[in-house]
């Protein structure tokens, strides 16, 4: 059924096709039409037929035969043969089953086994010899891998070149966001002069779930407006000053400042900025202290002035005339360099060949990424401005060169931790258009959509990854499942939505207005193109798909909980806290005690300062420490403050985004999923249940109407003749699938490590020099 | 309220959980002392001591000690601090400073337990109270020594349920559908002739004859012929438990272990071989010849395949532990935690025992080739491989009572020494013999119950309990090293069993998400990706580490239950007032009480 150490095939095994079994391949592939399915302006560029798709690494005999197309959106393998050993596939529905979108493309490994030659293909390559194999790394740690021994070399070839010249685009607008968007534009203006849907999207995912609401985009004043009243901050303004990118374009139009300060000052102040990035307001807890973040002061010469102006003004802005306390994040955080070299060592392991070899050493290798203690880093710094925003009630300046990056990683957990709203789906989502999208965070650049820049780094990723750690921690505290967040660290790899594409929201018009009138576009009052925004999930995902954004463990406001038998609706009060210590985070050190002074030295009785007693709890002088060992006395207010706790063991590595495409790492049948899914079916009879009860009294059950009747969850309670047990597609990689995603073990041989990062070195001392 | 800093830190200690339970069943308090006592413990003195407590620093108090345990309760106001710990626990106990010593609190005792913390007291220099506190405890904690009974055979506590009926060989083999025409259950070792540390009842291949057992046992290690342990209900391969075969360096064979192998191969015929799992690392069987053991050669066992599966010895593993408590005890090493995990090697062994679990379980239900198991005497890895791989195949066992089958088993029937691995009541506490074999094994089980979170019917305090009550002297079941050695002492006439304890009080020891399924094979992914350190119970005494408790998931799937509960009622109600109105309720698609019932007898 399985084998535990699977053997290792050779170097030359490996390039050498390997042996065919006759019996499982049909020597004579089917000739039939093969379409593509194609989106709104996606061309086919290139195509080739009798390709095999390879499936398991040590046989051919579960291999796909197929076309293998390149559009200007993506690769697509379509075949007839079903999906072997697949019992599950989450559907996208931008892509099919084998595709991968040119821009979640990271290497294209050309090969060709006679000649024992193999080229990473740039754009606008040569390509001296006819592959017979094709090797795709996707940036989301997938691998495929395509072979060519039927096809005709000549297809082949130009396939392979069309992929490497599609996937790396040389500018923007070549994306294929921009062709998708302006079919739409063209197709409804042939209709009426109707705009494409785009914006906010719904809550998107929320049918029958409460959340359909729409994100709010923060392109508009009134969005701005709303959020300040949101939080019931007093004492800042909207300000219009940066409408049509007047003063910085890497700030959104409208944004929110101390309302002490007059648009002239600030247009005075914002030429001492970097980026014209003067501080604005992100977010004001309820008792007046403000989260702001800005670019530094270039202009030394001004700084202490402009500084001191900008802190007085901020301070003015709280009730209590607090401090500000400022948190310079350059010195404080690993660097973007350092994220991505942390992320590329992650991938190096995650996707490492032979899975056995990295087993022993998994644990060191793991941590020398740094990857984790990253996450941590950031997790911590942003709980300890939590306990300034709350405790000592300061109002927190986040300074960062730019303010593009680091800023917007600790801004947003800030307030995921401060703010139960952003642990919602909608509010998780403004969060993100919020701090990232119009705070200028450069998706474009960070991503590396375009293949080019030394600038690419996973910071919005790691951003993901630590609102996971927070969620594992505290799961019944936000309404999303991690399902939620992988497919939305995917979704930044499909140039669709105009979300992820661009470095600023004045990119966006810019580019997208240049293209209109390339195109002959009408745009009328727009502000540039509407491309599709992320959030509107019903572009990626049927319905029912959509509930498995939905965490089965939340605890809504509105849901009603149980206490001492009775049905309540959910308030925690104050009271209800128990006194039972809950273990605080021990990296916070310089604390009464510290880790180091509490180990008692071998045949030594060290007394150690007892700790005071907490009667000055109310002072604002104890420190974070205190602070978080109190919060971590009590249970956790799902609806308050959430803390993570941050000791190595508890800072864990996200599995289901980083292991989801490794078969050998796949638990059959069981992982956290089966525990989800007992509760999301407990969770349907619940609501099947609470909809009977509010049924009209003495009324005949009604026809449900089926939007009432959709449910929140994904599994639904069956009839009484379901087997009651875990379904077969469960896995720990649900609801992904890394059946066909990744050939490993044939792949096995080279050392895929060298592949991945230093493909360059490895190549031009062994195989580049053949090739060219 | 919540921010004392000492408030009962160790309250999450099932110890306590348990007292306050018994408390239930009449359990004797001392007014005013408030000290918990089970019947027939006996309170001998009491001391004012400073507890040195690593995460707080010194708390003055009063230790008392009776025959069973060491309770300390705070004399401080603002700290509500209370230890309990069974005497059983106790590993060590050393004198600290002498009368020279300087300084504050430098002067006292320093207690090391088995469950991985230290007990530090500083008592005063005069009045020799620490002589006396130290004599007290080495008495009592060390009672073979001291011609003193173990605590186990002084505890009169009756519970409603008689733990030592959950174990019956004849019928468990019975469920297993054994005697059939292959198999037959043998009284050879009634009276332990045969074999000293096996049981008296033994399941051998129904073609070998009790002499042929006779004469197979002179070539295996300590007399333990293979036997059978498990059988599979359809395909009928077994799992077969021995000692190694004591080839020695002349490599001696013996006809009738040959024989005997051939005939355990012989009861399946799907399919020619057997497959012989030598748990061993290859060099270590080799290198057991020199005393005269070894293996199954080529030569001589023409039908059987040898594997070997690389598990260390019982030292290893001690070191090993020793290791993970440096590093997790008083203080988690933070700077480096994954490397300094790594360094232990706790999870590399655990992954090679699961590993080799793996490997049996696989072989039996998809190679379907019957398998033998053994080590050097059979009992420490053997115990955990085939006990693993029983788990892995036989969903029985994943329930509270068939793991408690299980245990009794695999491990207490035949004879894993517990007595010498966990040294009851014994001061010795540098014996080499000492290992923490059974810890891995429910270290194993906890692995696999993370991977599977529905599969197993019993949570983690359920294997805490196990685990504290292994070293806690205060039920029989895990006294002595073979069931002889218990029938000598009429362990279960004299003592309780631990299984009383806990099937008393199921409900607490129950997984909310188990879900019964039968004949489901699990294979648990022996990668050291999945694989991970048992926090809540190796760091389970330092406050700063502990996880939610009650697990957070759980909590929600309790409250989610009450509410389908209170909904079921309310409708029930709703209906009964609308019944003359209402048509047929069963028409009703969605009418919970056609769709629950299925659900709610889960619960």
């Amino acid at each position: 059924m399985f084998s535990l150490k699977p053997p290792r095939p050779t170097f030359r095994s490996y390039l050498l096709p390997p042996p065919q079994t006759d019996d499982n391949i049909n020597s004579e592939p089917k000739i039939k039409k093969l379409e593509p399915v194609l989106l709104p302006g996606e061309i086919v560029v290139n195509e080739v037929n009798f390709v095999r798709k390879c499936i398991a690494s040590d046989t051919s005999q579960y291999d796909l035969w197929g076309k293998l197309i390149c559009s200007n959106f993506k690769i697509s393998f379509i075949t007839d043969n079903p999906m072997p050993l697949q019992k599950f596939h989450y559907r996208n529905l931008l892509l099919g089953e084998h595709d991968v979108p040119l821009t979640c493309i990271e290497q294209i490994v050309t090969v060709n086994d006679h000649k024992r030659k193999q080229k990473v293909l740039g754009p606008n390559q040569k390509l001296k010899f006819n592959p017979t194999e094709l090797i795709i790394y996707c940036k989301d740690f997938r691998i495929v891998r395509f072979r060519f021994d039927e096809s005709g070399p000549e297809s082949a070839k130009k396939v392979c070149l069309a992929i490497a010249h599609y996937s790396q685009p040389t500018d923007l607008q070549l994306l294929f966001a921009f062709e998708y968007v302006g079919k739409k534009y063209h197709n409804s203006a042939s209709k009426a002069n109707g705009i494409p849907s785009g914006g906010g999207g719904g809550g998107g995912i929320g049918v029958g779930g409460g959340s359909s609401q729409k994100t709010p985009l923060f392109e508009t004043y009134s969005d701005w407006d709303r959020e300040v009243k949101r939080t019931g901050a007093s004492g800042w303004r909207v300000c219009s000053i940066n409408e049509g990118y007047m003063i910085s374009t890497c700030l959104p139009e409208y944004f929110v400042v101390p309302s002490s300060l007059a648009d002239q000052d600030l247009k005075i102040f914002s030429h001492s900025f970097v980026g014209r990035r003067m501080p604005f307001w992100c977010w004001s807890h309820s008792n007046g202290s403000a989260l702001v973040r800005t670019a530094l002061i270039k202009d030394m010469l001004q700084q202490r002035k402009i500084d001191q102006r900008i802190c007085n003004a901020i301070t003015k802005s709280h009730p209590q005339r607090s401090d500000v306390y400022k948190s310079d994040l350059d010195k404080t955080l690993p660097n973007i360099q350092e994220i991505q070299a942390a992320f590329v060592k992650l991938k190096q392991l995650c996707v490492n060949e032979p899975f056995e070899e990295t087993e022993e050493k998994w644990l060191s290798s793991l941590e020398n990424t740094r990857w984790l203690e990253y996450v941590r880093a950031f997790l911590k710094h942003s709980a300890e401005l939590v306990y300034m925003l709350e405790s000592k009630r300061l109002s927190v300046v986040l300074q960062e060169e730019e303010g593009r990056d680091l800023s917007c990683i600790v801004a947003s957990l800030v307030q995921v931790m401060l703010d139960p709203y952003f642990r919602t789906i909608t509010g998780f989502q403004s969060l993100i258009q919020k701090e990232w999208v119009m705070a200028g965070y450069p998706f474009l650049d960070r991503c590396n959509h375009l293949k080019r820049s030394e600038k690419e780094a996973p910071v919005f990723l790691l951003f993901l990854d630590a609102t996971w750690q927070l969620q594992e921690q505290c799961p019944a505290a936000f309404e999303f499942s991690e399902t939620y967040l992988a497919v939305l660290h995917d979704s930044t790899r499909v140039a669709l939505f105009g979300t992820f594409l661009f470095n600023s929201p004045h990119q966006r018009v810019q580019q997208s207005s240049e293209f209109a009138i390339s195109k002959n576009i009408q745009l009328g009052d727009e502000k540039g193109l509407k491309f599709p925004s992320v959030w509107d999930w019903s572009l990626q995902f049927t319905a029912k798909d959509r509930t498995l954004f939905h965490n089965p463990f939340y605890i809504g406001k509105s849901m009603p909980c149980v206490q001492n038998g009775s049905v309540k609706s959910f308030k925690r009060t104050k009271k209800s806290y128990s006194s039972t210590l809950r273990g605080m985070p021990s990296s916070l050190k310089n604390g009464i005690i510290s880790d180091q002074e509490l180990l008692p030295r071998r045949n030594s009785l060290i007394l150690k300062v007892k700790p005071d007693p907490p009667e000055q709890s109310d002072s604002q002088d104890r420190g974070a420490e205190q602070y978080f060992r109190e919060w971590f006395s009590k249970p956790a207010d799902l609806h308050g403050v959430i803390l993570p706790l941050l000791s190595g063991m508890h800072i864990k590595l996200w599995k289901l985004c980083y292991f989801r495409w490794v078969p050998e790492a796949q638990i059959q049948r069981g992982g956290f999923i089966t525990a989800f899914h007992k509760v999301s079916l407990l969770a349907d009879e619940v609501d099947v249940l609470s909809r009977a009860l509010r049924q009209p009294q003495g009324s005949p059950p009604e026809a449900p109407c089926p939007e009432l009747v959709q449910s929140r969850v994904y599994f639904h309670a069956g009839g009484p003749h379901d087997a009651p047990g875990t379904p077969d597609f469960l896995s720990s990689s649900f609801p992904f699938s890394p059946v066909g995603n990744l050939c490993r073990r044939s792949i096995s041989g080279t050392p895929l490590g060298k592949f991945l990062s230093g493909a360059k070195i490895w190549l031009s001392t062994e195989t580049l020099a053949n090739e060219d | 309220m919540a921010s004392a800093p000492t408030s009962k830190y160790n309250s999450h200690s099932l110890e306590n959980e348990s007292i306050k339970r018994t408390s239930r069943d009449g359990v004797n308090r001392d007014i005013g002392e408030a000290l918990p006592r089970l019947p027939g413990e006996t309170r001998i003195t009491d001391k004012e001591v400073i507890y040195i407590c690593p995460f707080n620093g010194p708390i003055k108090g009063r230790v008392y000690i009776t025959n069973y345990r060491l309770y300390l309760r705070s004399l401080e106001t603002d700290s509500a601090l209370i230890l309990d710990v069974p005497l059983g626990v106790i590993s060590r106990i050393e004198k600290m400073g002498g009368a020279t010593s300087r300084g504050e609190n430098s002067y006292g005792l320093d207690i090391t337990c088995k469950d991985m913390r230290n007990l530090r007291f500083a008592l005063k220099q005069e009045g020799h109270s620490r002589r006396d506190m130290f004599e007290i405890l080495t008495r009592y904690a060390f009672p073979l020594a001291h011609s003193l009974p173990i605590f186990a055979f002084l505890n009169e506590e009756k519970f409603d349920v008689d733990g030592w009926m959950v174990y019956n060989p004849v019928e468990e083999y019975r469920r297993q559908g054994l005697p059939n025409h292959h198999w037959r259950i043998t009284f050879i070792n009634k009276c332990y002739e045969l074999c000293d540390t096996y049981p008296a009842l033994l399941v051998v291949p129904y073609r070998a004859s009790d002499d042929d057992l006779r004469r197979v046992a002179a070539f295996r290690s300590r007399n333990r012929i293979p036997v059978l342990s498990w059988i599979h209900p359809e395909n009928k391969t077994v799992i077969m438990r021995c000692s190694q075969p004591l080839v020695g360096m002349s490599g001696k064979r013996n006809k009738d272990d040959e024989k005997y192998l051939d005939v355990i191969r012989e009861t399946n015929r799907q399919i020619n071989k057997l497959t012989i799992y030598d748990a061993r690392p290859n060099v270590n069987a080799v290198a057991n010849k020199a005393t005269g053991g070894g293996y199954e050669s080529d030569d001589a066992y023409h039908n059987a395949e040898l594997f070997f599966l690389d598990i260390h010895n019982i030292h290893v593993m001690r070191e090993s532990l020793k290791k993970v408590k440096d590093i997790v005890y008083p203080n988690v090493e933070e700077s480096h935690w994954l490397s300094s995990l790594e360094s232990t090697h706790w999870l590399e062994h655990i992954k090679l025992v699961l590993t080799g679990a793996i490997q049996v379980a696989d072989r039996v239900s998809s190679g379907k080739s019957s398998v033998v198991v053994h080590c050097s005497d059979g009992w420490d890895r053997t115990a955990q491989l085939t006990s693993l791989a029983m788990l892995m195949l036989d969903s029985y066992y994943r329930s509270i009572e068939g793991f408690e089958i299980l245990v009794q088993k695999e491990w207490i029937s035949f004879g894993h020494k517990f007595a010498s691995r966990i040294g009851h009541g014994d001061k010795n506490h540098a014996d080499a013999d000492r290992s923490p074999i059974f810890l891995q094994f429910v270290d194993c089980v906890w692995q696999m119950s993370k991977q599977f979170p529905t599969a197993f019917e019993f949570n983690e305090r359920f294997l805490i309990i196990i685990l504290d009550h292994l070293y806690s002297c205060r039920f029989g079941t895990f006294l002595y090293n073979c069931e002889s050695a218990r029938e000598k002492q009429k362990v279960t006439e004299r003592t309780v069993s631990l299984w009383s304890l806990i099937n008393s009080n199921k409900d607490k020891f129950k997984n909310p998400f188990y879900t019964k399924e039968i004949n489901r094979v699990l294979y648990p992914v022996a990668s050291m990706r999945h694989l991970e350190l048992w926090v809540n119970y190796y760091i389970r005494w330092n406050p700063r580490i502990k996880q939610q408790q009650p697990n957070p998931v759980e909590q929600r799937y309790m409250e989610l239950l009450a509410l389908r509960d209170e909904y079921i009622k309310r409708l029930e109600e709703l209906q009964l007032a609308n019944s003359p109105k209402l048509s047929d309720p069963s028409t009703s698609p969605s009418s919970p009480s056609q769709m629950m019932p299925h659900v709610q007898t889960h619960f």
